[in-house]
């Protein structure tokens, strides 16, 4: 029998979590692919939008709705579910903390978002030739990591609200369209210039704003400073809402 | 007397205005196995939920080996091992990439051989390479009184540990939790088995209607009620049992 007077180290927790959810995304890998998929096609099949509105705009959009997909698709479903399992529950019995519990779940769906992005990367030099300055890739990379807090930060704070794993999936789904469908279609001002304002202000707007403008680093601008205060005042309130209310317990 | 190992002193807890626990006390020693019993919806789970630190009680105190649960909840936490009602482990790691998580988490190094050696001591060494979900019921449960233990805390607290068992898992268990208490821990077990609290626990409470009613051994308890009208009405047979105390002393409507 030992008493502890010591405890284990946050970061010795953290990484063990880490390894944990690491290997847990590993073996669903599935949902992963079909995250990296769905941009990966709409951006084979953009060849008229690579054409028209340049290789950066149509990425940078894929990038938004892939992004989109793991944060709420991926992360909020599967925070969800384990939550509904108890497998919060057993590890709150331990002395790991809510952060190193949150954050390591969280660190493992950037880790996949940096994966997709380079993915998409790669498949838009090869098969659309779109080709990024060396800064570009980089600050665009970055810039992912930055966009896909926003969209984990926003599925967060969903699961932190809303405690029945069906609901949250149904709220995400909702989410996802309302952003993807009415995003994509209003910033092309077919809803009106009101609609297109809201967007452009949306985190969806922000996002993509930020995110074509950190792949051709030459065109940023005032607007795209606006989008990175507003992207990371997103993810501050949502973080805020999600680690204030979140429910360790579906019951 | 030496220090209590887990001192409870009268926690209270309310979902909205039902006063699930009212002022309940006890205090664990070294060593003891103690049991917690009562009907469904007396309180137990909330009370052993407060103690595990998943529940914040609206008033009193938690120690567990001097630290204040309230002030200290790390170390209490670090304190304790907990094995929870359902086996609730990430389904999609093996057995042996669940023990090292939670050997990570509470600090213990698991050098090359450790895992293996630990799984060996529980006859499941051939299970190391399984996801958690394939093994049986006594499999889990097996993997998860190893995991409460794998810090080797001076309380060990265990939620029904044998629900769901058949009898040769359950008495396997038995004999294991006999183990833990002969290395020194204490033990705090919630039971709906009469028979498992009168084998195994030194001393039990019964709490209903968030109350603890009574608090003994089961020897003390069976020979202070065996004369007890109510205890009498409801014996099916010539010998008292601590489940004829028990319902004798909560009733025997079903609840919950």
């Amino acid at each position: 029998m030992d008493t502890r007077k010591h405890l284990p180290s946050r970061r010795s927790v953290f990484l063990s979590l880490f390894n944990a959810d690491l290997r847990i995304l590993w073996r669903n890998r599935r949902s992963s692919i079909m995250a990296t998929l769905v941009p990966l096609i709409i951006l084979i099949s953009w060849k008229g939008v690579v054409i028209t509105m340049g290789g950066p705009f149509a990425m940078a959009s894929c990038i938004t709705i892939g992004l989109i997909a793991v944060g709420l698709m991926g992360y909020a479903n599967a925070t969800a579910n384990a939550r509904e399992k108890g497998i919060f529950q057993r590890l709150r019995v331990t002395p790991a903390g809510a952060f190193e519990i949150i954050a390591s779940r969280i660190a493992v769906q950037l880790f996949q978002m940096a994966i997709m992005t380079s993915i998409l990367f790669i498949a838009a030099y090869f098969i659309d030739h779109i080709v990024l300055s060396m800064g570009g890739y980089i600050i665009g990379l970055f810039a992912s990591l930055l966009c896909g807090a926003v969209f984990l930060s926003l599925g967060l704070a969903i699961v932190a609200l809303i405690a029945s794993a069906e609901t949250v999936n149904a709220v995400a789904r909702f989410v996802y369209i309302a952003l993807v469908v009415v995003g994509a279609i209003g910033e092309l001002g077919v809803l009106g210039d009101m609609a297109k304002k809201i967007i452009q202000w949306s985190p969806y707007g922000s996002v993509k704003t930020l995110l074509l403008a950190a792949m051709q680093p030459s065109t940023w601008d005032t607007r795209t400073t606006e989008a990175l205060v507003i992207s990371f005042i997103y993810c501050f309130v949502f973080t805020l809402i999600g680690m204030r209310w979140f429910k360790w317990s579906s019951n | 007397m030496p220090q209590p190992i887990l001192e409870v002193q009268g926690i209270n807890v309310y979902y909205g205005a039902h006063h699930a626990v009212q002022g309940i006390s006890f205090a664990i020693h070294p060593g003891e196995i103690f049991g917690l019993l009562g009907p469904n919806g007396a309180g137990k789970t909330s009370t052993l939920s407060v103690i595990e630190g998943l529940l914040a009680p609206q008033s009193g105190t938690v120690t567990i080996v001097g630290h204040s649960l309230n002030e200290n909840p790390m170390y209490s936490k670090a304190n304790m091992g907990v094995q929870l009602q359902s086996t609730s482990f990430q389904a999609d790691l093996t057995v042996r990439e669940i023990i090292t998580l939670y050997a990570g988490l509470y600090g213990v190094a698991t050098p090359p051989g450790y895992v293996e050696g630990l799984l060996q001591e529980i006859n499941l060494a051939d299970a190391k390479n399984k996801r958690f979900g394939q093994l049986s019921g006594g499999q889990q449960q097996r993997v998860s009184l190893l995991i409460a233990i794998i810090h080797n805390p001076p309380l060990v607290l265990l939620d029904e540990p044998t629900t769901g068992l058949d009898p040769q898992s359950r008495r396997q268990l038995w004999d294991r939790i006999e183990k833990i208490k002969e290395t020194g821990r204490s033990i705090l077990l919630t039971t709906h088995s009469m028979e498992e609290a009168e084998a195994m626990c030194d001393r039990v409470a019964i709490i209903d209607h968030g109350r603890i009613i009574a608090i003994d051994s089961p020897e003390r308890f069976i020979e202070d009620y065996k004369e007890d009208p109510r205890v009498k009405a409801v014996s099916r047979g010539s010998r008292i049992t601590l489940e004829d105390v028990f319902i004798g002393l909560t009733g025997r409507e079903v609840r919950g």
